[in-house]
Formats: C-alpha cells, structure tokens, sequence
C-alpha cells in the first residue's frame, strides 16, 4: 500500500506563494507577523529566518524569484511550451534561451518542500519509499521525483539527466522517473576525464543536446535570443563576484542565509532578471552592513567553510543559531560556484561559454573530475584560503556516496595544506527525521569550542617541571584533536593525492 | 596512510586456502553449502598450502576461490611475472593478458573484516568496496603490482582512490568507461583502451604487439564459449551443477591465468556430461548486485531453492554475447565486421554488450536480458539481490521489480549487507518464504518424540 501524499510540491507551493503575494512592496514588521502568524509553525519559522528584518529587502527577493520560476512553469505548460526538469548540476541558462521551454530544478523544489511546505518533504519521501526503493538514496532529488511520480502534481515534459559522471543516485531516480512516469530523459553525460579530449566530448555532447532540445520544441536556437541570456548570466557573474570580495571580509558581511540563495539562484534563475535583482539586493545589503561594522553577535568567533551542502529543513535553527553564536556561514560547494564570463562575440563563444559553465557546475568539477578527491581538496583549500575559513564542515548527507567515501582524504589534506580542521557531522540535509538539527547544534558548537577556539588562542605558557613533563602511565604523548573525522593537530605530509596540486 | 588499527599480521591473515567440504543431499548429488563459512574464516587459523587436486574440476576450482592469492597467482609470481588488479567488466582483461600480466579481478570472499577501510570509506559506502579496500590495507593485495581503476560506480571510485592515496601499489591507472552508448562515446572508449594499452607498457617496462593482443582476444573469446556451454549444463532441465557451482566456476575467471582457466573449463565441460544434481524445489534466476559470494547461493539452494540462471556482474553479464544494444549505434551485430584495430574492437566488446545499470538509456535491455535468461532456464521465479548502499542496483533492481509484476512473474527484492553473518538469518526467512510462495510448503519433518 502506497503512502498517500494528498497533493504534490508544485501545487502546494504555489499556493503558499499566492498567499506571500499579499505582502506588497516592504512590508513592516506587524505586517510579516501577521503573515507568519497564519502558517503551521515549521513553515513560519523558515519563512520567518528568510525574511527576517536583517535580510528582508534580499528575503523578499528570493521568494519573488522562487515564484516567478514556479509561475513561469505553470503558465508555460498551461501555454503549451515544454517544462523541462533538470537536476541540479545543469546550468539552467542553456534553457531560458529557447522561447518555448521553461526550466525546473529538481533539487530546488526539493528544497522548497523542505523549507516552505507543512512536514517538509517526509510525505513524498514516505511514498517512494512504499513503491520499493531503498533507504539509502538521495532525499535532495527523490523528493521532488515522488511528487511527480504520486500523479497529483505537475509533471514535467521532459527530464534532463545531465548528473551520469558525477552521481549515480541523482543519474538512477532521474532515468526512473523516466521510466515510471513515461516522461522522455535527454541523456548529458559528463566524462570523467580531465583532458582535453574529455573536455571536448563534453562539448559535443552539449551540441547534440541542443539538437535534441530543437527537435523536441520544434524552435531553434536564436543567436539574439542567447546574448539576451548571456548578458543576463554575465551581470550575474559580476554581482557574483562583488560578492565574493564582502564575503572575505571581517567580519563576513553576507548573512548566512545568503549561501541558500547563491544555490538556489544559481540552480533555477540564473541570467533571469529575477535572480539580478536579487544579487543586487545581496549586495547592497552586504555592503551596508559592511560599511556599517555591523554583525549579528558581538564578535565573530569562527569562519566557517562548509565543504559540501549544507542543512535545509530548519532555517533558524542552522543559519539564524550560527549568527548568534558568531560563526560565520562563508560558503559550501553550492554556493562556491566560481561563474565566468562568457564571450558573447558570436554563437560558438556564447556556447561555449556555457559548456564551460556547464563543466565547473557544482558537483561537477569535483565528483565529476578524474580524480574526485583531488578536485575537492583543491576547491575547498582554495575557498578556505580565501575566504579565511578557521574550519570547514561536511555535512554528511547520507545519500552522498561520492563524497562519504573520499571526506577522509578532504580532512587530512585541508590541514595539511590550509591548516584547517574538519568536523564530519551525519544527517539527512533535507529532512528532519535523521538527525535534529539540535544535535547538529551540539556537534557543532563541541568543534568549534575544543578544536577551532583553542586553536584561535594564544598559546598559554607552562612552567615545566621534570616530573610534570612525564606523560602520565596509559596516555599517549600525542594530541589528538579527536572530534569528529579532525585530522591531528600536527599536520602529516601531503601525499601524492592524484593531480591534486592546490590551487 | 595513517596507521589504522592494529589488525592479524600477513602470517595470521584470513585462511581461505582450505577447499570446502562437500554435503551430500539425501538421494542427491554433492552441493556446497559452507562456501560462506569457509569464505569468511576469521583471521586465527594458520595458512595452508592450496589443496591438491583431486580430480574434479569443481574442487580445483574451488580451491582456487578458497583464497585470494591463490596458488596459480603464487607460481605467476614465482616466474617474476607481474599481477595488475581490476574490479569491473568494462576492464579488457586482453591488454592485460599481452602485456605479459595476470589480470586478477578483486574480490572480497564475503570478508566480513572493514575495520581498517572504514577508516578511509565509511558506514554509508557499500561493505564490498569497503571488504576489497581492507585487503588492500592489510595487505592481502601487496601481490598485486598495480591496480586498474574504473568508474563502475561512485563507491568503488572512491574504494580506488583511499587505496591509491594510501601508496600501496606502484601502479595505478583509471580506465574512464562511458555510461551511454554513442558513436562518439564509442569513439571516447576507444582511445581510453589505447592509454591504458600504452600505461601498461610504459609501468611494466613492456610492449604490446598487436599479436599478442588478438592471441589474447581469441582465447578470451573461446573462454566466453565455454562459460556459455557451462551456462547451459546449467539452464538445462536437469542441471547439471547448482547456481553456487556456477558462480564459483566464473568467478575462477578472474583468479587464474587465461589458459589455465580454458583447460580447466575443457575438463569441467566433459564431467558435467555426466553430471546431475538434485533438482530442488523451485528454479531460480538470481539477478543484481556484484556478489562474489557463492555461499549466498549456495545457502539458498540449502532451502531447496535450484538458482539455474543469473543476471550477476561475476555471472552471466561477464561472459554472454551482446546483442540488442547495438541498436544504439543503428547497426546490428550480424552486420558488423570485426575492426581491423584490436583495441578498436576491444572497445566495441566492452562497451557495446555492457548489462551493467550504471548504462542510461539501457534499461530495456537489461531487463530483455534478464527475460530472455528466465526463458532459457524455465526459472520459476526472480531473487534480485543488492548491497546495502549500492544505489546503482537499489534502482535498477526495483524498476525489475515492478516490470516483472506487471509481467505477472514473482520477485523477491533483497537488499543484503555484503559478508555479514549477522544477515544470514533475516535472508533465509525471505527466501523460505519465496520458495514456499512458489511451490507452497515442505512437509516438516516430524520432531523425535512429538506425539
């Protein structure tokens, strides 16, 4: 007997965004008390950290985008055009430059469930679960695929699986739905081959995808079209990266919650003017509090680099908790997406320019490279490094199998090379119901107090005498950090992990 | 790496040399049953010399199983000739086999040790990789003088990269296999064969001439031919050995040397002539996970059960010829000749014929495959099989699932914990279950007193 979910992600979605569109221009405090005060309890307290009166002009930004692409979505279908899914590791750019096709990202809707919708996404996780799959798969994508799989909701057109090379649990819940829902997959591998000969193939593979979208929508790709949307990816870009300067800075100036709204902006409105104007709104709000010295707690105790995702369902209890306690939320991999400019000289550049993008998408360039815990490493040193990251958190979904199986390497050679340690915590990151977020809290605040705080001191000086310095019988004379998957305190060698010269 | 527990040194490792004992069914022939005990020796006994053989074709090879570094691997060695390890059937052993090496297939034997990988992998990885990394840590491997990386699954990636970041080996290359089939992945696959052709020359001080290679070739395939001739002594109405025999016997492929393994399966193929074996209570097809554990099997058919086909990684779907994918390339096999280029056509071999799930836009023709397998073996029924943690299988095995209800065709999924005795009784219960779905109940045996 099947779970019964009673409505899908979209529908419910867009109901609640419905009821958001009665906030009118910036609305007061009173007004978004009164808003939250009609909600169930979850949901008002993650629509309360999003707009909270510190990021509500970029809040309000976000969910103006979120439901723009989810309107958008609906129209179109209603219009005739092609939804297409895509899972996250897709640049959604290629998309906005057909008329005829509107983007929706698996992950992201995912994500709305978990932090918009009553009981997050346990009831289509619930469901999948009843039709037989096992319990160790990806809840970021498996959510939104049981949605559309329980026939209530919005089904998609067609599915891009563009994740074959870079994730074999979002490539098998994508060719399933496939298959159970009889939606046609566009397969878009992504070789694991670093060399020019991989790098090329990826780029004929992009080409044939175009055809196939042509084929699909009956339109083909118009060049004005595409500048339209590579001017738009490139302003993107450039707030992007006006960002990145504020968030070095100390203390960092982006809130927390900023890191959810780089990912989100990235994975479904990337080069639309919705996503532009909320960069410029991060922006402006980073910089004010920037120029303003100001910061949610007294200090800023730790910098925080998380090395993967993140948590989603309890927003306050993550974001708003860190903030408080002055940690720094500074970036995580899908927020760390390093964008470039694109050529929009001529069509071929302009493709290019998003098969390169394409090619360093979160996910992409790290489990999707010949070596994935080469590219890792190098990515996260880096972002620690300039970031100024005191440590560096992986999260540890479950689902993640790619980075579960090389996280030990990550931990040793980013205290190696940056002297940052890790903390390896073990949780669902986009349901409640594997580890409470207060345990992550606990986890979290062991770390930074014993390891990263300690470390951040002046060391005491002790008077030695002889018979102090004797170890005591049983213990050992090495320290040991010895929290959570940290490597030791004195950093060993770096060791021949495969081309991974830090960058 | 970093030292990790401290673990039974190489003189106290696992014992797998001992051949196991044979049971005998009342009024049936011989069945294995205490693979998975003798498999899973914990690491106190002594090591002894490989069992002599004794005649039979079935205990050579089950000696040969019975360990990892098995004698002919030792007398390979003996010669200053080289071993290079791989995992996965996208691996042309061929190229292997000219550059004057034993290509070895990694297998864990249902190790039930992880200590020492867990530390490198983790709790959420899948215990067969994680078995496979152990003894590469604890050096049960350090006969290997390389290994071959591939891609076939996330996990085993990263089993791939703990072993090479713990510097166990001098050689190592990372073979990239494509998860579509295209000209142009085709193509791809091609030149990924010619690096690791010339990676094997350069790391082992050798060249390989293209003789050599369709020498290598020609025997690979007269070895396929007889593991299908096998496969039906097997499929064949009264079988003439039990589905744990058959894994043991494929799985022997990847332990021994090419021509070995061709005389050893000549002399098995003329005993199963006159060969039979109990017929038990329900034919089964067993589909699914990488499982080099006949003793899974063997416990199955210890419940009455008869696996007369498969659809495993270390079965079937490493030896059968390919057809019906060659429809992505709008060509037919009939019609294809054989490229003048042997890595070309090495390319066209691995790559083409792939039933492995981690292939997208593949799905019908694995379950064809799978059909047509039931077909073959009038298998009543289907036990597909997967490790904890392997999502690749998780998926594919329950999109078979459902084809093959609507099909009307009963199934048993079974998610299992690789090497875990633990497991063993949870696993029995299903299967009894299953059997007795199919064939209803097996009158117990009275109990000695009852009234």
């Amino acid at each position: 007997m099947t779970v019964d979910v009673r409505d899908g992600i979209m529908n419910r979605g867009l109901e609640l965004f419905g009821l958001i569109d009665r906030l009118r221009g910036t609305p007061s405090d009173a007004e978004v008390e009164g808003l939250l005060s009609l909600l169930p309890p979850d949901v008002a307290a993650n629509l309360g950290a999003l707009i909270a009166p510190d990021v509500r002009e970029p809040g309000l930004a976000f969910l103006d985008m979120l439901k723009t692409w989810m309107f958008r979505a609906k129209e179109a279908k209603a219009e005739g055009k092609k939804v297409i899914l895509v899972p996250f590791n897709f640049p959604p750019d290629l998309l906005y430059a057909f008329d005829s096709v509107v983007p929706l990202t698996t992950e992201v809707l995912t994500t709305v469930a978990s932090v918009a919708l009553p009981g997050g996404g346990e009831r289509y996780w619930d469901y999948l679960q009843s039709l037989g799959l096992p319990d160790h798969i990806c809840s970021a994508n498996s959510i939104e695929v049981a949605s559309v799989l329980s026939g209530l909701d919005f089904a998609p057109d067609a599915i891009i699986s563009a994740a074959p090379g870079a994730c074999d649990a979002n490539s098998k819940v994508h060719e399933l739905l496939s298959h159970w829902a009889d939606i046609p997959q566009l397969v878009f591998e992504l070789p694991v081959d670093d060399t020019p000969e991989g790098r090329a193939l990826y780029t004929r593979y992009f080409h044939r995808l175009i055809g196939q979208l042509e084929a699909l929508t009956g339109e083909t790709l118009r060049d004005e079209r595409l500048r339209e949307v590579v001017q738009g990816a490139n302003r993107c870009t450039e707030l992007f990266w006006d960002l990145f300067e504020l968030r070095k800075q100390r203390p960092c100036p982006a809130p927390n919650v900023f890191n959810l709204f780089l990912a989100s902006l990235r994975f479904c409105a990337w080069s639309t003017p919705e996503a532009i104007r909320l960069l410029e709104a991060m922006v402006a709000t980073a910089r004010a509090r920037h120029e303003a010295g100001s910061y949610p707690a007294p200090e800023e105790r730790a910098r925080v680099m998380w090395a993967y995702t993140s948590f989603y369902f309890d927003l306050p209890g993550l974001h708003e908790w860190m903030e408080k306690r002055g940690y720094s939320f500074l970036a995580d991999v899908l927020s760390f997406y390093a964008p470039q400019p694109i050529d929009d000289t001529d069509r071929d550049s302009m493709v290019e320019g998003l098969v390169t993008a394409a090619w360093e998408y979160p996910m992409n360039r790290q489990m999707g490279r010949s070596s994935m815990s080469a590219a890792w490493v190098s990515d996260i040193v880096y972002a620690s490094r300039e970031l100024g990251a005191d440590c560096a958190i992986h999260c540890g979904h479950d689902a993640c199998k790619q980075t579960w199986s090389v996280v030990s390497i990550l931990g040793e050679e980013l205290l190696a090379r940056a002297g940052v340690p890790l903390l390896v915590l073990h949780g669902d990151s986009w349901m409640k119901t594997t580890t409470p977020i207060t345990v992550i809290q606990q986890e979290m605040e062991e770390f930074i107090h014993n390891v990263v705080l300690k470390k951040k001191r002046p060391r005491r000086r002790v008077r030695r005498s002889r018979r102090r310095s004797q170890p005591r019988s049983g213990q050992s004379q090495s320290q040991s950090t010895g929290h959570g998957g940290a490597a030791p305190a004195a950093p060993p060698a770096s060791r021949g992990t495969r081309g991974g010269a830090a960058s | 790496v970093a030292p990790g527990p401290v673990g039974p040194g190489p003189a106290q490792r696992a014992d797998r040399s001992a051949p196991p004992p044979e049971r005998r069914r009342p009024g049936g022939e011989f069945v294995t049953v205490t693979e998975t005990e003798t498999a899973t020796e914990t690491a106190t006994e002594t090591e002894t010399e490989t069992a002599t053989v004794s005649g039979s074709a079935l205990d050579e090879i089950r000696a040969l199983n019975a360990r990892v570094e098995n004698e002919p691997v030792q007398a390979f060695r003996r010669q200053g000739r080289p071993v290079v390890g791989y995992a996965c059937t996208f691996t042309p052993v061929e190229l292997i086999e000219a550059a004057g090496a034993l290509p070895f297939r990694l297998r864990a034997l249902g190790n039930p040790q992880t200590d020492r990988a867990d530390a490198r992998l983790s709790r959420f990885n899948c215990r067969f990789c994680r078995a496979c990394l152990q003894l590469g840590l604890d050096g049960t491997y350090d006969f290997l003088h390389g290994l071959i990386e591939t891609n076939g699954c996330d996990q085993l990636r990263g089993m791939f990269e703990n072993w090479q970041y713990a510097g166990a080996l001098p050689f190592f290359h990372y073979l990239k296999a494509p998860h579509v089939i295209t000209p142009e992945s085709l193509d791809h696959f091609t030149l990924e064969l010619w690096r690791l052709r010339e990676a094997l020359e350069d790391a082992l001080g050798t060249r390989i001439e293209d003789d050599a290679l369709r020498e290598a070739m020609a025997r690979q395939q007269r070895i396929r031919d007889r593991l299908a001739e096998v496969l039906r002594y097997r499929e064949q109405p009264a079988p003439a050995l039990t589905g744990s025999e058959a894994l043991q016997v494929a799985l022997a492929q990847g332990a021994i040397g090419a021509a070995g393994y061709e005389a050893l399966l000549d002399r098995l193929l003329s005993q199963l002539a006159e060969r039979a074996v109990e017929p038990g209570r329900a034919r089964l097809l067993i589909g699914g996970a990488a499982s080099d554990e006949p003793g899974l099997l063997a416990a199955m058919e210890d419940l009455g059960a008869l696996v007369v086909s498969d659809t495993l990684c270390f079965g079937t779907r490493a030896f059968l010829p390919q057809r019906g994918v060659f429809h992505a390339l709008a060509q037919e096999p009939a019609g294809r000749q054989e490229p003048a280029d042997p890595v070309r056509a090495l390319a066209e071999r691995y790559l083409l014929g792939s039933r492995c799930p981690r292939m997208y836009d593949a799905f019908g023709d694995r379950y064809d495959f799978l059909r047509e397998a039931m077909s073959r073996s009038d298998a009543q029924g289907v036990i597909l099989v997967n490790n904890k943690f392997c999502d690749l299988h998780g998926f594919d095995n329950a999109m078979l699932a459902r084809r093959l209800r609507e099909d009307g065709l009963p199934v048993l999924s079974l998610e299992k914990d690789y090497g875990s005795q633990a497991d063993q009784g949870r696993l029995r219960t299903r299967v009894q279950a299953f059997l007795e779905q199919l064939g209803g109940q097996q009158p117990l045996e009275p109990m000695g007193g009852a009234a």
